[in-house]
């Protein structure tokens, strides 16, 4: 009788892959011909005007800045909450239980519905608002510090931060649950403290494993829209809302400064493929 | 390391607080009446926006189903296209997978507006612009690239040996796959579909480019009723759009839990 083995169709797989990122290719070949002046509704011919215009426009620098900001922000405040809760709802009982369910809970919950709990919660006549009032702290909503359309975007942090946070978390739980154990027992064994523990096994142990998944929220977040354009602030604009501003003006020069904000979004998305996937392989050559 | 019970019970209230907190707010939200500042409270509640909802009346009704047949649709193609994918791209190995897994992450990582705003020009010329055809094509480009991920990871550690027993026996690729394979990953198949319907149910930026509008959808609806100032609409559309990725992942837990005891 024959034996059947599987064959190793290089081919067919990288053809796979080249139809997944197609759509993505195609679209940042059309961004980069729109950004010369070579394709889309303002092209008038190849020029360089818009490159110009974006890269001396102070407000894109802040955008982008701020953008950075925000990313950074929710994606730091997200990860030390998912490692607290991940260190400290591990164990077997009840209350660990509770506490992941609760944890996660958020994790398949779009992100636009987030934003609409920032506003109704921090807006100025929000749920925070009203609290405050209840306790005579705040006689009007106008009273109520701005958490909403703030210039240090803490209602949009605070959404991104919920919202990201279970996804963060169920990492950490897994790799402790898989990796952390032994190791931490021995450091036990060998005389270390809780502290020391923590500071020397299961944080390096956590941060290696979850640092894939922290560059994956990073990137989500800096391309957001849904939750920036019901959350930040008009000034600075948030990266992704000037695209959005520039692609729909009435003024089509504008709308190849677009494209050239599409091409500086997509190059930190591709810098963000890269990392994840270094750390990735990393971490598997680790694991081995 | 689990520190003092007091400190474990404090960071569960604080957890529990905030997790439920913004659903509360949602169901509130959607069932108060005459709810003004500095009520902290709804002063009266009223079923109104949801009997409008499920009667049809207003825009809400629609968008929804509008945005199930998306979800739908880009589940199923996700699959279609993922399944064969992920399969293939596990049989390769060294630098031809870590290519392969970096092409399949481009479209998960790239800002679906920066995708659009690339893609839309070339929509709009294949005549799809504005139609639920060209939002679902739309769509299934990140669906395709979170379900093949998935399941390049499903194979990965996919034992083939009863489908290379199949060929061996003589089945045909096409009875090995239809016998054997689909059979033996029915819940990875399900999970596939589900994971790309709900990249399509929360899709904003995508809908909005591509369907110029005029392609209704859900989470659009609840966008234009928040930035309106209609929060008990917004909350009630919010918490449509909570209602599926919830039920679903009550039902996987349901289904691990039903698996457990099978273990057992």
């Amino acid at each position: 009788m024959r034996r059947f083995t599987p064959g190793r169709p290089a081919s067919t797989g990288l053809l796979f892959a080249l139809l997944l990122a197609l759509p993505v290719l195609v679209g940042v070949a059309y961004a980069a011909a729109g950004s010369v002046g070579l394709a889309g509704a303002g092209a008038r011919g190849l020029t360089g005007a818009p490159w110009m215009r974006v890269l001396a426009d102070g407000g894109v620098h802040a955008g982008i800045a701020w953008t950075l900001w925000i990313a950074a922000a929710s994606t730091a405040l997200s990860t030390a909450v998912a490692v607290a809760l991940a260190v400290a709802f591990r164990g077997s009982g009840r209350l660990d239980g509770a506490a992941r369910v609760l944890a996660l809970l958020p994790l398949p919950i779009p992100h636009l519905v987030a934003a609409v709990c920032g506003v109704l919660i921090l807006g100025q006549s929000g749920i925070l608002s009203r609290a405050g009032a209840q306790l005579g702290l705040v006689s009007m909503p106008a009273d109520m510090p701005a958490l909403v359309a703030d210039p240090w975007g803490v209602g949009l942090i605070a959404a991104l931060t919920w919202k990201e946070i279970p996804f963060l978390a169920l990492v950490a739980f897994s790799i402790l649950a898989t990796r952390g154990t032994q190791l931490e027992e021995a450091a036990r064994t060998l005389g270390a403290g809780p502290l020391a523990t923590f500071r020397h096994v299961t944080w390096p142990v956590l941060w290696r494993g979850m640092l894939p998944a922290v560059v994956a929220v990073f990137t989500f977040v800096a391309g957001s829209w849904e939750a920036a354009v019901l959350l930040a602030p008009s000034d600075p604009l948030a990266l992704p809302l000037q695209i959005m501003e520039r692609h729909t003006d009435p003024a089509l020069a504008r709308r190849g400064d677009a494209f050239v904000l599409v091409l500086v979004a997509l190059a930190l998305a591709a810098l963000a493929v890269l990392l994840h996937e270094r750390l990735r392989a990393r971490w598997q050559v680790l694991e081995r | 390391m689990t520190g003092p019970r007091g400190l474990r019970w404090g960071l569960f209230t604080v957890l529990a607080f905030t997790t439920l907190l913004p659903f509360a707010v949602l169901v509130a939200a959607s069932l108060g009446r005459g709810w003004f500042w500095p009520d902290l409270l709804p002063p009266d509640f009223t079923l109104e926006n949801w009997a409008a909802l499920l009667s049809g009346r207003g825009r809400l009704g629609p968008a929804a189903l509008s945005s199930f047949g998306l979800a739908v649709g880009t589940g199923l193609l996700a699959v279609a296209v993922a399944f064969p994918a992920g399969r293939a791209m596990a049989r390769l190995g060294g630098w031809r997978r870590h290519l392969a897994a970096g092409a399949a992450f481009l479209p998960v990582a790239a800002p679906p507006l920066a995708v659009g705003v690339g893609l839309q020009y070339s929509f709009l010329s294949l005549g799809l612009g504005g139609t639920h055809a060209g939002v679902l094509l739309a769509h299934l480009v990140p669906a395709a690239g979170y379900v093949s991920l998935f399941f390049l990871g499903i194979f990965a550690v996919h034992d083939d040996r009863l489908e290379v027993e199949a060929r061996s026996l003589g089945a045909s690729p096409r009875q090995t796959l239809v016998h054997v394979t689909l059979p033996a990953l029915r819940r990875p198949l399900i999970e596939g579909f589900v994971l790309g319907f709900l990249v399509s149910w929360a899709q904003v930026p995508l809908t909005l480019l591509v369907g110029q509008g005029v392609v209704p959808a859900l989470p659009l609806e609840v966008l234009s009723l928040v930035q309106a100032g209609q929060d008990a609409r917004a909350a009630t559309g919010a918490l449509l759009l909570v209602v599926p990725p919830l039920a679903v992942m009550a039902l996987a837990g349901f289904a691990l839990r039903d698996r457990a005891v099978v273990v057992a």
